[in-house]
């Protein structure tokens, strides 16, 4: 489905991402850990273009990005197959719940207005916000938005979910929910990539974990094998500080 | 120009208000009790002070170029006569000619007022009027190539450039002519060569010097003719007839004709200012005329308040999208374009308005020959063009970044991802500040009158000369300009309101 190869992502004064490689399959649940600055979010944005690199290349399924600014071609079609949940939601403020559901699939993908007006309703069923279809964003709490957000990436039907730091300010209680909702989803058979430090979240999602630090993946594997039983001494330094990290 | 406001000479000006009070209470006083104490008040101070402007140039009065504070021409050297036949210095006061006769109404900071001003029944019911210095003709000039200028007949329905609130401005109307009026002496020569204007009708002495040396213009004949004179103050009889003598003498004695030929504007017909009588300044005197605020003036008002609003909206029209241009020109284009916004935004912005009206109307009139109104919206949307890109630019700074890349991790292109989501939200940050510039140009639309379109406050101030009052056409215009903008401003605090919400 989409598969990395030797990325090398660098800031002026520091390398943020060195030589990464990493395959993500189809059907897959995978979630990102590490430490804060271990290259994870990073790697995230540079799956779906957000974010250039300066070596290597992701391939997403027969598309491909390169180094430097990416062909604006490759890179549409790229997005279109990839949704992206923001770790700030970034609900298009100036649109309701519906209104922001629908904008893409209108704007993008060209659907009528009364095809994408019905799609959006069962999303935001699917995510529990049929309730709130008038809701401006600034009207909305965090949980709300995240699941619009949610909504949002779904309907441009994506192949791959990728999601920045979603638990990161919910509720312990809306954990349980969001939990809940992207297990209906792996059950149809989204593939999903979470960048995440909540150990309970990944153990309960992901099918595979990734530990990210210093720019290197240092650690890969069944999240029960990883998170009872790491092998890397800075995947224990990392698991010992827990979520404070 | 006309946007200042009601008239008033440097001098007062620089006055607090409370003298300004004080002498307003002084001159009612003295208006109203002992006649005849101007002319021991001029004696008294030593001074003739004559009020004029130096804007209207040769061969009346000018700054000497050699000598800047110092004035030159045919009525300056007439003033230092007058000033010594009463036996006093003469000295000149700057003052907008078209208020020149309002500022000695109300008692400005000159005794007399003389700068080709022509006698007119509305005149001569206003303020009192000296005999006659000068004779002039009214000069009717067309294009060389144009043939159906042939005499004021001619002229029914057509464009006819002359200055506002003069003695040709009221024969174009009463010859139902659609007269428009200048403030400078050499633009509307320069008009009637672009061919924005059919004729121009000046007084000769105008034509001779700004007309007739124009290659492409030709005299078509003179079509009347008419005396200056100086004008006084209501009620101060004494002085008038101490001038009404000082001149006689000047002009037998032959030293009037002298200094016409001086100034290259003598000819025959002046030997009658020689052999003037008492008699004849009471007959060219006797028509009075005291026009007074009606219905017709109030459809003038409505008509120039249309041109107001369609020169704003107009602008307005051009100067969003092309701000918005510029705007994202400047944030998202690439290196060279956003130079070359950033220049037009600061020419733009740091140049006078009334300047660029100048230069788009009349510096650019031989490669780019626009008509008043056309001008007057161009200009003014150029204009405000680099104040609205300024306002979008903060808006769109204001928008989250967040906000476009939700919308291009959407597959959204960045075009489409600023036209759907960044610009609608710029425009909600945006909008209070075009409301503003809505407004504010709204009322400097005003400027447009130095390209001859006649819009609200110009109406006004020709108006205001006419029914010497500046009291009911001033409320009248602020009254229009407050129709308009208060439901404008009503409107945006409403959208602003609904977009709230969002």
């Amino acid at each position: 489905m989409i598969e990395v190869r030797e990325l090398t992502k660098r800031y002026a004064d520091r390398t943020v991402l060195e030589g990464v490689s990493a395959t993500f399959s189809k059907g897959e649940v995978v979630a990102l850990l590490g430490p804060s600055g271990g290259g994870k979010s990073t790697l995230l944005r540079c799956l779906n273009g957000l974010e250039s690199f300066d070596s290597g290349t992701v391939r997403v399924g027969e598309h491909s990005l390169e180094p430097g600014r990416a062909r604006t071609a490759q890179l549409w079609s790229i997005r279109r197959r990839v949704g992206f949940v923001f770790q700030q939601w970034h609900l298009f403020a100036h649109r309701t719940a519906l209104g922001n559901v629908i904008e893409a699939p209108v704007h993008v993908k060209g659907l009528s207005m009364k095809e994408a007006t019905e799609r959006a309703r069962e999303l935001l069923a699917k995510v529990g916000m049929s309730h709130r279809e008038g809701a401006y964003p600034s009207e909305m709490s965090g949980g709300e938005q995240q699941r619009v957000a949610i909504a949002r990436a779904l309907a441009m039907e994506p192949e791959v979910l990728l999601m920045d730091e979603p638990t990161s300010a919910l509720d312990p209680e809306r954990v349980g929910e969001l939990v809940a909702l992207l297990e209906r989803l792996r059950a149809e058979g989204l593939t999903m990539v979470t960048v995440t430090h909540e150990m309970r979240f990944a153990q309960a999602l992901a099918s595979r974990v990734l530990v990210l630090h210093g720019g290197h993946i240092i650690e890969e594997g069944a999240p029960a094998e990883v998170l009872s039983n790491p092998r890397h001494e800075r995947t224990r330094a990392f698991l010992g500080l827990g979520q404070a990290a | 120009m006309s946007a200042e406001p009601p008239p008033r000479t440097r001098r007062s000006s620089s006055l607090p208000s409370g003298y300004l009070a004080l002498a307003a209470l002084a001159l009612l006083v003295s208006c109203g009790g002992k006649e005849g104490s101007a002319l021991e008040r001029v004696r008294q101070a030593g001074v003739l002070r004559w009020g004029a402007d130096a804007q209207g140039g040769e061969p009346y009065a000018m700054e000497d170029p050699e000598h800047p504070g110092q004035y030159r021409g045919f009525e300056v050297e007439l003033a230092d006569a007058l000033g010594r036949e009463l036996g006093v210095r003469a000295e000149f006061v700057q003052n907008d000619w078209s208020s020149l006769i309002p500022t000695l109404e109300r008692g400005g900071s000159f005794d007399i007022a003389m700068n080709g001003v022509e006698i007119t029944p509305a005149r001569a019911g206003r303020v009192l009027l000296s005999r006659p210095y000068y004779l002039f003709s009214l000069r009717l000039m067309a294009r060389r190539d144009d043939s159906s200028v042939t005499g004021l007949e001619s002229l029914r329905g057509r464009r006819v450039g002359t200055l506002s609130n003069s003695q040709a401005w009221d024969l174009l109307l009463s010859s139902g002519a659609q007269a428009i009026p200048y403030e400078g002496v050499q633009e509307p020569y320069i008009d009637l060569e672009q061919g924005r204007l059919d004729a121009v009708l000046m007084d000769d002495i105008i034509a001779q010097r700004y007309g007739m040396t124009r290659p492409g213009l030709q005299v078509v004949g003179d079509v009347g003719e008419g005396y200056y004179a100086i004008a006084v103050r209501p009620g101060e009889e004494e002085l008038r007839r101490a001038l009404d003598e000082a001149l006689d003498r000047i002009a037998r004695s032959g030293e009037l004709r002298a200094l016409f030929r001086r100034w290259g504007i003598d000819g025959a017909a002046q030997q009658r200012m020689v052999e003037w009588t008492e008699a004849q300044t009471r007959e060219v005197l006797a028509e009075t005329r005291t026009t007074r605020l009606g219905w017709s003036q109030l459809v003038l008002f409505l008509q120039a308040a249309l041109v107001t609003l369609l020169v704003s909206v107009g602008a307005m029209a051009l100067a969003i999208p092309l701000g918005m241009a510029l705007a994202l020109g400047r944030l998202y284009g690439p290196r060279w374009l956003g130079g070359m916004t950033t220049a037009y935004v600061e020419l733009l912005r740091g140049t006078p308005v009334l300047l660029q009206l100048y230069v788009l109307y009349f510096g650019l009139a031989s490669v780019l020959r626009l008509d008043p109104l056309s001008a007057a919206i161009l200009g003014l949307g150029l204009n405000y063009a680099a104040y609205e890109a300024e306002v979008y630019r903060a808006g769109i700074l204001a928008v989250p970044k967040g906000q476009l890349e939700a919308a291009l991790a959407l597959g959204m292109s960045g075009p489409l991802a600023l036209r759907r989501v960044v610009i609608p939200q710029a425009f909600r940050v945006a909008l209070p500040g075009v409301t503003n510039d809505f407004i504010a140009l709204l009322k400097d639309s005003s400027l447009v009158s130095v390209i001859s379109v006649v819009e609200l406050t110009k109406r006004m101030t020709i108006t205001a000369v006419d029914v010497r009052s500046w009291l009911v056409p001033g409320a009248l215009c602020a009254a229009l300009y407050l129709g308009m903008s208060y439901p404008l401003s009503r409107l945006a605090r409403r959208l602003e309101a609904k977009l709230e919400r969002a």
